[in-house]
């Protein structure tokens, strides 16, 4: 059998009726009768209904087992029957019936033999081809339902190629899934799943997908040093290879911290940030990780006031909590280098600002907080270079090495945000108003998103804002996360594509399906997903809810994506060579 | 197609008649045993055994109490008895023209009308012409031992089926459970006879 024959006959064996529509709604789902054993279709199967000149697409989301009568189903019959009678009865008294989500409908019209085709092709005659449309109404009652065919997921999901990236497969039929990279970039998304669910693999994925096809720039916020350079799987110890070895020429790998290392390699270049670069916001951002009170704004407010914004942090870094000298009384009275000095000048509460200066040590202590950069004004700006990367198309992961610390995190991420933020603002402004290049799309992906996008902070960092409205301004983020329960709920409604993983906490999985219809129906399937194998597609990036089997990120991977084998190590080289 | 009639008609309606037959009749239909009844328009009855009923008389009643029966006084009365032995035949269908039709009967068979037991090619010919419907008729008249009469019936079309090299029973239990379905006791009651004979 020659291989397109048997993919014909597999595809015609996939396209064969598994049941058929017995009742439900646009509300309460659709119910549809199998005709085939029930181990034969699972949950988050993607199942295309027909009826009439209409095709209706909806998602598996319950199989439910029924009878005509409940003592049909308590009672096995087989030792009083025989075993004709026993099945035979079982046959038509006890059923199983699917639930499916139906998400979309296209009109197909009827067959080219069908007495109304001349009819209908006049009708629409003037029309493009047809689009599949938002669910607005059912299908008739025995309309047949069947698996979708690799021409269905195609016609909803994309042919792959171009801007449609595979991320992963169907599960009983293995046909491809793609996503719209061009549609994924232009608003936020969100990866979530469990420690362990495999999220970081599929970061990798798409990060490999988005860089391939050059959507947009990308920023990293590497904080656990996994997507730059090759790393070891913590579960299996396989190697897992790194976006700086496949992407060579493309990515760059910023290490913060002078002579930083990344798992034992130098990155390209060391981030450093200049002490006029830390604004009062960013101080403020840390009130909860530096247990700051309320009068710290009262405090950074009189700061500015009196050394500017890029003054008063190496200022106020240069006071002394507790400095007395003598008066010409012989009071103690506090030295002009004192905190307490320059609150009484600047009518700032002595105490708050002495206890805000002591708080602050940590940051002041940062050793990649610089009062120059290389202690050299002719220095070129860390910060700055980077921008400017990821301005001209490069991209970026910022790795946090051996600072580890939310501190860290939260400071350098923010400030980075804030000047990429204040920068695409610019960009999209002169484009606008003066026609200039349009600003490049710009992606920050954001790890352990819940220390920066939490309650708390939403409502003050550069982060939320982004989530909000930077769309307009070409930026959006890509969180990853793996309790979507704590991130700001604003923010997870402005999530366009999100793709999950296992989940298991409730609240969790409320917060990932929040803002979308058929959450209800949706929720169990999260709960059930395995585990590194399956994620399910949402949002509005995705045409419709679907479960599939996630890619591998593996040589196959690379081989597919960028269309070439593997380069060849030294080591087969020279044994080519027969050394 | 079988000759020889087994008795001929007392009394009848459209869904039903009683035909009488003498004793000893070598051919004597069983219960369940499917019939037919060709009348004088061209129209041809099919029925079902559903009783059996050999009435007392008078003689009989003395002899029962007698000490000792001959062989020639009890083959004497069977044969020269002028009570018949009476059966209850349902109607499950009709043909005309050759065509089967698996419902009512459009007109009763008239008294003394002869009929004949089927063959097995006769039931085949009769299944032929619908899906089981006929079995609502049974299984719907309350009068009726339907677990016992379907038994007994499926039994025939089984031997008949698999004489032709066809299936067995399976077209008519579904048929059954579909009627059935909504009624479990009497369901479970029909199925646990028929599996008798499977």
């Amino acid at each position: 059998m020659t291989n397109s024959s048997s993919t014909l006959k597999a595809d015609n064996a996939m396209n064969r009726p598994i049941g058929y529509v017995v009742g439900g709604g646009l509300k309460a789902n659709l119910f549809v009768r199998l005709t085939i054993p029930a181990d034969q279709v699972q949950e988050g199967g993607f199942v295309v209904l027909e009826s009439g000149n209409w095709q209706f697409y909806g998602l598996v989301t319950d199989l439910q087992l029924g009878s005509s009568d409940p003592r049909y189903a308590e009672l096995p019959n087989t030792p009083r029957l025989s075993a004709l009678t026993s099945r035979l009865l079982a046959e038509q008294t006890l059923f199983t019936n699917l639930e499916v989500l139906p998400a979309l409908m296209l009109e197909r019209g009827p067959a080219p033999d069908a007495p109304d085709y001349a009819d209908w092709t006049r009708a629409h005659q003037e029309e493009n081809r047809s689009r599949p449309l938002p669910i607005k109404t059912v299908p008739a009652h025995h309309s047949v339902t069947r698996l979708a065919s690799a021409g269905d997921v195609a016609e909803i999901f994309g042919e792959p190629g171009g801007a449609n990236f595979i991320v992963g497969r169907t599960r009983e039929q293995d046909h491809p899934v793609c996503i719209d990279l061009e549609k994924f970039v232009q608003r936020s998304s969100g990866i979530f799943g469990a420690t362990g669910s495999g999220k970081s693999f599929l970061t990798r994925i798409i990060l490999a997908g988005l860089i391939q096809h050059d959507a947009a720039s990308i920023l990293v916020l590497d904080m656990h040093n996994e997507y730059g350079f090759d790393d070891t799987a913590s579960d299996t110890g396989m190697p897992v290879v790194g976006l700086k070895t496949k992407f060579p020429g493309k990515v760059r790998i910023v290490g913060l911290g002078r002579a930083s290392t990344i798992r034992n390699k130098t990155p390209d270049l060391h981030l450093e940030i200049n002490e006029s670069d830390i604004h009062p916001e960013d101080i403020e951002l840390l009130s909860r990780e530096l247990n700051l009170r309320e009068t710290t704004s009262a405090t950074l407010d009189a700061l500015v006031h009196t050394f500017g914004y890029e003054g008063w942090f190496t200022a106020f870094k240069n006071m002394k909590v507790g400095s007395v000298i003598e008066n010409e009384d012989g009071k103690k009275v506090p030295a002009p280098d004192s905190v307490a000095y320059w609150a009484n000048e600047a009518g700032a509460n002595a105490m708050a600002a002495e206890g805000l200066r002591n708080k602050m040590n940590r940051v002041f202590n940062r050793p990649y907080v610089m009062e120059r950069a290389g202690n050299d004004p002719a220095a070129p700006n860390s910060l700055n270079h980077i921008i400017d990367a990821l301005k001209a198309g490069q991209h970026v992961i910022l790795s946090f090495g051996d600072y580890e610390s939310d501190l860290d995190y939260l400071l350098v991420s923010n400030l980075l945000t804030r000047k990429i933020r204040e920068t695409w603002e610019e960009l999209t402004n002169a484009f606008r108003s003066h026609g200039s290049n349009e600003p490049r799309p710009l992606v920050i992906a954001v790890e352990e998103s819940h220390k920066l996008l939490n309650r708390e902070m939403a409502s003050q960092t550069s982060f939320s804002t982004i989530a909000r409205e930077m769309r307009k301004y070409y930026v959006t983020l890509l969180i990853i996360d793996q309790r979507p329960s704590q991130i700001y709920d604003e923010v997870m409604s402005q999530l366009g594509t999100r793709v999950s993983g296992w989940l298991g906490d409730e609240n969790d999985i409320a917060a990932v399906l929040s803002g979308l219809a058929g959450r209800d129906a949706l929720r169990g399937m999260l709960a059930r997903l395995q585990p590194k194998e399956e994620v399910l597609l949402l949002g509005w990036g995705v045409p419709m809810p679907i479960l599939v089997r996630s890619r591998r990120y593996d040589q196959k991977f690379w081989e597919e994506l960028q269309g070439r084998s593997a380069p060849r190590t030294a080591t087969q080289n020279l044994k080519d060579l027969g050394f | 197609m079988s000759a020889i009639a087994i008795g001929r008609l007392l009394r009848s309606n459209t869904s039903s008649c009683v035909i009488g037959c003498r004793v000893n009749q070598q051919n004597s239909p069983l219960f369940g045993e499917m019939l037919r009844i060709p009348l004088s328009n061209g129209l041809q009855i099919y029925g079902l055994v559903h009783e059996i009923n050999i009435d007392d008389d008078g003689l009989v009643r003395q002899l029962v109490t007698a000490p000792e029966v001959s062989r020639e006084v009890i083959e004497d009365n069977r044969q020269n008895r002028n009570m018949p032995v009476e059966m209850s035949v349902v109607f499950i269908g009709w043909e005309r023209d050759g065509r089967v039709s698996h419902t009512r009967v459009p007109t009763p068979p008239l008294s003394l009308d002869e009929i004949f037991p089927c063959t097995a090619s006769e039931i085949l010919h009769f299944l032929e012409g619908g899906k089981f419907g006929y079995l609502r008729a049974i299984l719907r008249n309350s009068e009726l031992p339907a677990a016992d009469l379907l038994t007994a019936h499926l039994r025939q079309v089984a031997a008949a089926r698999q004489g032709a090299g066809a299936d067995g029973v399976e077209a008519a239990l579904r048929e059954v459970i579909a009627l059935l379905k909504d009624d479990y006791p009497v369901l479970m009651d029909v199925l646990s006879a028929v599996s008798e004979i499977q």
